[in-house]
């Protein structure tokens, strides 16, 4: 589109950058605090600009030198605990949302519509609203305090379902017959066809999954008592409320850029299946 | 190699609607069959039946001599080719039509062997290592065809598969397929809607309509002599020009007050005051002096095409457009009155309310 309006042009120019520094701007606070000794903050004026204590402040927390953190495991361990939960949580989400996906649209089978339904309904129960009887199935099975318990609970996804359907419902039917001509079977199919083409819609739904699992607080709040299996999200509230008086903002904050990492990763590796997976479709 | 015949075949959905009564087809070994009709006339189901992507509801099926009623599509040891080509997208061309040999558990070098062979008869020998979409369609529909013949199956169905190309091309392409299937002798069966491509291609040529076969044969005779007045509309192009007639004597009475003395050539005594319809194709209306004129056409549009000019009008008193196809060396203009004489020995007639052939 061209035009040719200055005030129009540099409005919007002005609400991008209001737009960034919105977002920007926590961020910018949360580098800089991670910078400085505790000592910067007795003032209560958040420091703008970056300090000498970065090193030392990643290394205590990564640590937990002196138990900076308030719990008895690493930084590096609450890392290694989010990272499996938001694994598993995504590989699960997606081998089950394929499999029923497949099932649903494939296989002609009683009450096909009903089950159909009946995963679309649970899009209406996230977490937050089955919490308590959710609590109370996996306490009853000896799952507290486990990575099943953080996990399994959290796998069964309708969204997912829901985007592999219409992906698999835009595949053109010609396919299907042309693959059951050429001698593949159920399983072959899905394997060698099916698969294949839905790898771009796989990496995309693995990063905004993977994202959901690292950022699942909650829950891991709930059934987790035993510090072994903390992640690194619960800690930074812990932190907040643990010590009287002086909050340790520089290692709340340091931990925060650690915990934001690994998402920021995720989003830089498979940003262009993201992109791809969310608008191109190849046929 | 193998026949295949359809006995009594029926087809009907779940939902109660019949889309094929009683459908019955032998096909000789080698022999090309196409399957032509409007749309929605049963010829994709049949031919899908054929294939064992679509139920059958009664009736036998025979491949060679088994009868394939509940084999699955890949044991009926058929080959298929889609309008949309229907080629795996993430595939290379050599895997595209590697695919169907590799689920049968055929050796790898045999694989190579086969898929270099068929890919030199198509001429896609340099495209094998590229994928679906860096190929234009008609090499598309190469490579979909490569991958029926590489598995040498004992019968090819085609289903539109020259629909999606331009003109040019699907000239090019029929004269391709009807090569192809001459050298490997397979038997075929095609379906289509367009009736140049059924007239071109078919050995033996099947019109349907409504689920049922309006008549079937070698093509020109269906052209010559349709049984029923569906097949004289959809056989031809321009279509067939119809109007109604009454028998008197020896003579066509036309709406509008004109007649048509059959002479000769044809005896109508026994059709005294019968009503009739008439049938007459653009060719046998032909452009001729005055005194010899069996009307004279009222030219609304003229289509020059280069080798003919087609003449659309109307004759005085008679609501009906006709069609006369003339040969393009005399120009004729918009208004003109054309005098036309019909040719009497390529006339049709059918029975105003059975629509079947008389004469």
């Amino acid at each position: 589109m061209i035009e040719n309006r200055p005030w129009l042009t540099a409005f919007r120019h002005l609400m991008l950058i209001f737009g960034i520094a919105v977002i920007g701007f926590p961020i910018w606070i949360a580098l800089v605090a991670a910078t400085h000794p505790s000592s910067a903050f007795f003032s209560g004026v958040m420091p703008l600009w970056f300090g000498e204590q970065g090193l030392n402040n990643f290394e205590r927390v990564w640590n937990n030198d002196d138990r900076v953190l308030g719990v008895t495991v690493s930084a590096s361990w609450m890392m290694w605990n989010s990272f499996i939960m938001a694994m598993v949580i995504a590989i699960g989400k997606i081998t089950i949302s394929l499999l029923s996906a497949y099932a649903i649209v494939y296989f002609r089978f009683p009450f096909r519509r009903t089950c159909f339904w009946m995963i679309f309904l649970t899009l209406m129960l996230p977490v937050e609203v089955r919490i308590l009887p959710t609590y109370e199935v996996v306490a009853r099975l000896g799952m507290l305090n486990s990575y099943a318990g953080l996990t399994i609970p959290l796998i069964a996804s309708a969204t997912a379902t829901f985007l592999f359907r219409q992906f698999f419902l835009s595949i053109p039917s010609s396919l299907v017959e042309a693959a059951r001509i050429d001698g593949a079977g159920p399983f072959k199919f899905f394997k060698d066809i099916l698969l294949p083409l839905s790898v771009n819609n796989i990496a995309a739904l693995f990063v905004i999954l993977f994202i959901y699992g690292w950022n699942q607080y909650l829950w891991p709040l709930l059934i987790t008592t035993d510090e072994d299996y903390y992640t690194i999200v619960m800690v930074i509230k812990r932190l907040m409320t643990a010590g009287e008086g002086n909050v340790p903002w520089n290692i709340i904050m340091t931990t925060t850029v650690l915990a934001m990492l690994p998402p920021v990763i995720v989003v830089i590796l498979m940003q262009k299946f993201f992109v791809k997976g969310l608008i191109e479709q190849e046929k | 190699m193998a026949t295949v015949s359809l006995r009594h075949i029926n087809k009907k959905y779940d939902n109660g609607f019949e889309a094929i009564h009683d459908l019955n087809l032998e096909i000789p070994d080698g022999e090309l069959v196409v399957l032509v009709g409007p749309s929605g006339c049963g010829k994709s189901t049949s031919l899908r039946m054929v294939a064992g992507l679509e139920s059958i509801s009664g009736g036998d099926l025979y491949i060679g001599d088994t009868r394939v009623n509940d084999l699955e599509p890949a044991e009926r040891d058929i080959a298929m080719v889609f309008q949309n080509y229907a080629l795996y997208p993430h595939m290379s061309v050599f895997d595209n039509m590697a695919y169907g040999l590799k689920n049968r558990g055929v050796p790898r070098d045999q694989i190579k062997q086969k898929v270099d062979r068929a890919a030199a008869t198509l001429e896609i020998s340099h495209l094998l290592p590229n994928k679906p979409k860096q190929l234009s369609g008609g090499q598309r529909q190469r490579v979909a065809m490569g991958r029926a013949i590489v598995r040498n199956p004992k019968v090819f169905l085609f289903d539109e598969p020259l629909s999606n190309l331009d003109a040019k091309l699907r000239v090019q392409m029929r004269i391709e397929i009807k090569r192809l299937q001459q050298e490997f002798g397979t038997t075929s069966i095609y379906v289509t809607h367009d009736q140049v491509e059924a007239m071109t291609l078919a050995d033996r040529l099947v019109v349907m309509n409504n689920g049922r076969v309006e008549q079937m044969g070698p093509p020109l005779e269906l052209y010559e002599r349709p049984e029923t007045q569906f097949v004289a509309s959809f056989l031809g192009s321009p279509g067939m020009n119809f109007m109604s007639a009454r028998v008197d004597a020896n003579c066509l009475h036309l709406p509008g007050g004109h007649q048509l003395e059959m002479g000769q050539a044809i005896d109508l005594t026994k059709l005294q005051q019968q009503e009739l319809v008439l049938g007459l194709r653009p060719e046998h209306l032909e452009a001729c002096e005055m005194p010899d004129a069996d009307f004279v056409l009222q030219v609304e549009m003229v289509e020059p095409l280069g080798a003919d000019t087609l003449l659309y009008g109307r004759l005085p008193g008679n609501e009906d457009l006709m069609v006369a196809e003339q040969s393009g060396k005399i120009r004729y203009e918009r208004g003109t009155k054309v005098p036309l004489r019909v040719d009497r020995s390529s006339i049709h007639l059918f029975d105003k309310d059975s629509q079947r052939r008389i004469v």
